[in-house]
């Protein structure tokens, strides 16, 4: 007999467990949360984990944002998911303000865009939703937003709308795992950067993702 | 009304005031004590050993012994924790010796959860000046959720002051053949128990499980001997106002 | 499973006396509850919260094959490859041949434990293929060769000079440096370019979601998320008790993963895959190989008494809370997992006979249990261990316990706890032979077992008179009311 049969049969032939019914489902404090609260907790979650949330009025003001960070952080080159995210024009940043922008459509194949991801100063993605609950955002990854580009550059720094910010995990949950046949190949969850505690429990940041997260909101909807 | 004691084996060889104590304390408070001599242990040591069926005979004569007690009382929180979720387990393969059990666990209680929630009583009439911690013994807490009653009888006592202490909750390292078998690990956590309450201030530490207090007050007397610990029972009976 | 559990105790001593073990267990137990406090308090009922995951699990165990079946199905549908495996060996091989088939020089991982339940590193370099672990833990105790310390943190432990010392002899750092980020960015320099070139990699799995057909990861680092991005295989292997139900459940559980775990209220990531990536991504594995294994969970789960240790979602917060833990570390349980989880899972995968201390180096405290988000009741099981393993002893004839002496003693106590005058007969004899050891009321030692009492307490002298010889001699007591109550015997 085949390996699974074995194993099934043998859980099979086991003795039922009585199953009960569950308990009703226990609420969260944050499923109240109304937009400026969930914007406030957001902004105060985010920031526990070293992240930054900046609010901008409209995509103009997301780009200026956006070249202030760069700026400050004095970095030269990009990898983003796409030219333009919620409206915002990243091509811009290369055309315009001769940094160096790479977007994956442009690449040939996987190693290329392996190299690009690695090699950049920053990812520039956009945010499918973010979670009041704890600062996070969730993304979908597809042919549109490959996966490198949020976790191999040193920074990550995402633009959203906020309308896609939601209470809790389930909200999102919802709305990314509805329809089955459209379930994205990837879906994460991110908050903050990356992190350990695992040499003697003291935390830093920027083990192997990103050491740096910005987050710009786009108030305007 | 009548009470029926169970004193179970650590009391009834190494330390009867205890008992002598529950029943002072019942007697004072209009019960009528019972004592079946024939009583010995719960077989806790031998279940809690592996000895499932040398525990299962003396689970029987248990329940032989005070199958027909209408309430049983008892000093000691981890007996009546192997009486009332042990005995129905060790006697499920025989079904009238699992009824019996059965019944027998709704019959059965600590003392001070007995004094406090059936008697409704909190203060028994005793009266002590000084400083007084409690330790919360692992089957009395986290076996039977008995918190609150030990609590309320120390609260009762007049001129006593509650001293709380660090880790009060966490297990002292008796654990029966554990402090025999492990001494090093059951060492290290007596020492910090004792440490805790030293800590605190407190004048006595009292406690509702004889197996923790013979580990507590061996290790007390051996490396802080001006330091005591004492069973909540003997506590209240010895300082009872004389009327 | 390979086990050390016969150095338990030997090993138990040497961490007594290690401090800075004694200074990490301290910290742990003193910070963990707090952090797991703070990590709960977003449910506004910690009770509710905990019986709805302990339902959850309870759910799980009771439709086991079911969801697995459910889950393989949907996996398939979205194009990932399931596959079976018995035991570690046709696990270990599955892999072997996915990364000769793929020609793959090394492969890197992400922490996982059941990967080193199976030794899967070891058989891996042993044919060739070049592991590097990524969890800055992993490549700690995987560089010194030490087991875990703890189940989250395995090298938490770890004094920063001896990591210094490894790193800087295996050429992760260039100079020696006791400083935890630039040891970590040490390790991260050094595997930079094994990401960015890698082929395949091979991930744990903590939640496999039926309804959908999807595997979950959580992380802090980011090394799972890079191994699931960059090469074009992917193996994640799942023992066949990570499954949950359903999407809903799994965010449940996350959770309360994160937050009885490390007190985090989530982890920096969480990532969800369902198959591979499709044909027009850019990035994500090509082929996805799930691996269900079940190295003895079958057997685990056709014990009805054991089958709730399947319920297990690898938190560690037992261990946090477990005050034999907290005092001796995870060296002593000699295997992949220590602390409570360990004392009931390792006795069922390294069998009862060779794991003694594992269950009887216990209290029976409870909190264990008490804390437990997916409802396993651990002193049960140890107890129930310690029945099995005297029924084994004396199914060989070997009886009880050590020696045929105290097996002796066994039946000795249980008759004289059966028989009131045997109990009463047999003390009157003990007692004079106790006492004569005794000075000033107490002894201090004595000759014939037992000596682990007398290392660091005295026990008090037996006294002249048992409650049961006190007895008679007990007045009854007036009542307050003046009327004297009754005493009786029986």
């Amino acid at each position: 007999m085949p390996v699974r049969e074995e194993i099934l049969e043998r859980l099979n032939s086991a003795t039922k467990s009585q199953n009960v019914d569950r308990p009703a489902k226990p609420t969260l404090s944050e499923i109240t949360l109304n937009r400026e609260q969930m914007i406030q907790r957001f902004e105060s979650e985010l920031s526990g984990r070293t992240g930054v949330l900046y609010q901008a009025g409209d995509k103009e003001d997301a780009l200026r944002i956006l070249l202030d960070i760069i700026t400050a952080e004095g970095l030269k080159s990009f990898v983003a998911s796409s030219e333009k995210i919620h409206g915002v024009d990243i091509a811009s940043l290369g055309s315009k303000n001769g940094l160096s922008v790479t977007i994956p459509k442009d690449l040939a194949d996987r190693d290329s865009l392996r190299d690009a991801a690695f090699a950049a100063d920053a990812g520039i993605t956009s945010a499918d939703f973010a979670v009041a609950e704890t600062g996070t955002l969730g993304l979908i990854f597809n042919h549109n937003h490959p996966r490198l580009l949020s976790i191999a550059p040193p920074l990550h720094i995402a633009i959203m709308s906020v309308k896609d910010l939601y209470p809790v995990y389930e909200n999102v949950m919802e709305i990314v795992f509805k329809d089955t046949k459209k379930i994205p190949s990837q879906f994460s969850f991110i908050t903050g950067p990356s992190a350990t505690s695992d040499i003697q429990g003291i935390e830093f940041k920027g083990m192997h993702g990103p050491k740096k997260v910005f987050v710009i909101m786009i108030m305007q909807e | 009304m009548k009470v029926s004691l169970f004193i179970p084996c650590t009391v009834d060889i190494m330390m009867p005031e205890i008992g002598v104590a529950a029943h002072t304390l019942l007697s004072n408070l209009g019960m009528q004590t019972i004592y079946h001599k024939e009583q010995t242990c719960c077989g806790q040591p031998l279940f809690n050993a592996g000895c499932r069926d040398e525990a299962k005979r003396v689970a029987k004569h248990f329940i032989e012994v005070f199958g027909e007690d209408e309430c049983i009382v008892s000093p000691a929180g981890s007996c009546v924790c192997m009486v009332k979720y042990h005995y129905p387990e060790l006697l499920e393969d025989e079904p009238s010796w699992h009824k019996r059990a059965c019944g027998l666990a709704g019959r059965i209680h600590e003392l001070s959860q007995y004094i406090v929630d059936v008697l409704k009583v909190t203060d028994v009439g005793a009266k002590y000046t000084g400083k007084v911690a409690y330790h919360e013994s692992c089957h009395v807490l986290r076996g039977l959720n008995i918190s609150d009653q030990p609590k309320k009888l120390i609260a009762g006592v007049e001129g006593a002051q509650f001293v709380e202490f660090d880790n009060s909750t966490a297990c002292c390292g008796f654990g029966g053949e554990f402090a025999i078998g492990y001494p090093e690990i059951s060492e290290a956590m007596v020492r910090d128990k004792a440490a805790n309450f030293i800590k605190s201030g407190a004048d006595v530490l009292l406690l509702c499980e004889p197996g923790c207090l013979l580990n507590i007050s061996g290790y007390l007397h051996r490396n802080h001997p001006q330091k005591t610990a004492r069973h909540l029972a003997s506590f209240l009976a010895d300082n009872l106002k004389k009327v | 499973m390979h086990s050390h559990v016969n150095k338990f105790i030997e090993t138990a001593r040497e961490e007594l006396k290690n401090e800075p073990s004694q200074m990490f267990l301290l910290m742990v137990s003193l910070g963990a509850p707090i952090l797991r406090q703070i990590g709960m308090s977003s449910f506004p009922d910690i009770a509710a919260a905990e019986s709805y995951s302990r339902a959850i699990r309870a759910d799980v165990i009771a439709r086991l094959p079911e969801l697995l079946e459910e889950f393989e199905k949907n996996a398939k549908a979205r194009g990932a490859k399931v596959l079976w495996a018995q035991n570690a060996a046709e696990a270990n091989n599955i892999i072997l041949d996915i990364a000769n088939r793929g020609d793959v020089s090394y492969v890197m991982k992400g922490k996982s434990m059941i990967t080193e339940e199976i030794g899967l590193n070891d058989h891996l370099i042993k044919n060739g293929v070049e592991v590097f672990e990524t969890d800055l833990g992993e490549v700690i105790t995987q560089n010194l060769n030490l087991h875990p310390f703890h189940l989250v943190g395995p090298a938490i432990n770890v004094p920063p000079e001896k990591i210094s010392e490894v790193f800087l002899k295996k050429g992760l750092i260039k100079k020696a440096s006791t400083d935890p980020v630039e040891l970590g960015g040490g390790a991260r320099k050094y595997l930079r370019d094994k990401f960015r070139n890698l082929q395949m990699g091979i991930v744990g799995v903590n939640m496999a979601v039926a309804e959908t057909g999807t595997i979950i990861n959580v992380e802090n680092e980011g090394n799972i998320r890079l191994i699931k991005s960059s090469p074009k295989t992917l193996v994640a292997i799942m023992s066949l008790e990570k499954v949950v139900p359903t999407i809903k459940d799994a965010i449940y559980m996350t959770r309360m993963l994160t937050r009885n775990c490390t007190g985090q209220k989530i982890t920096s990531y969480v990532s969800m895959d369902t198959g591979p990536k499709k044909p027009d991504e850019q990035d994500g594995p090509k082929e996805l190989f799930i691996i269900i294994l079940d190295n003895g969970r079958s057997e685990i789960y056709r014990d009805f008494k054991t089958r709730e240790i399947l319920k297990c979602i690898r938190c560690g917060a037992c261990l946090n809370t477990c005050p034999v833990y907290t005092k001796i570390g995870g060296y002593p349980y000699g295997a992949t997992y220590c602390g409570p989880v360990g004392q009931v899972l390792t006795p069922m995968l390294a069998g009862i006979e060779s794991t003694a201390d594992l269950y009887r180096a216990c209290t029976l405290c409870g909190m264990c249990k008490q804390i437990c988000p997916a409802g396993i009741d651990h002193p049960s099981l140890l107890l129930s261990y310690r029945a099995r393993q005297i029924a084994i002893k004396n199914q060989k004839g070997k009886k009880t316990m050590q020696s045929r002496g105290e097996n002796a003693m066994a039946g000795l106590i249980s008759l004289g706890m059966s028989h009131g005058w045997l109990w009463n007969f047999g003390l009157k004899i003990t007692r004079p032979l106790m006492n004569s050891l005794a000075k000033d009321g107490y002894i201090g030692n004595i000759p014939m077992g037992a000596q682990g009492w007398f290392g660091c307490r005295d026990l008090r002298a037996i006294p002249s008179k048992t409650f049961h010889e006190t007895w008679n001699d007990l007045p009854s007591l007036p009542e307050p009311s003046g009327n004297a109550s009754k005493k009786e015997d029986s």
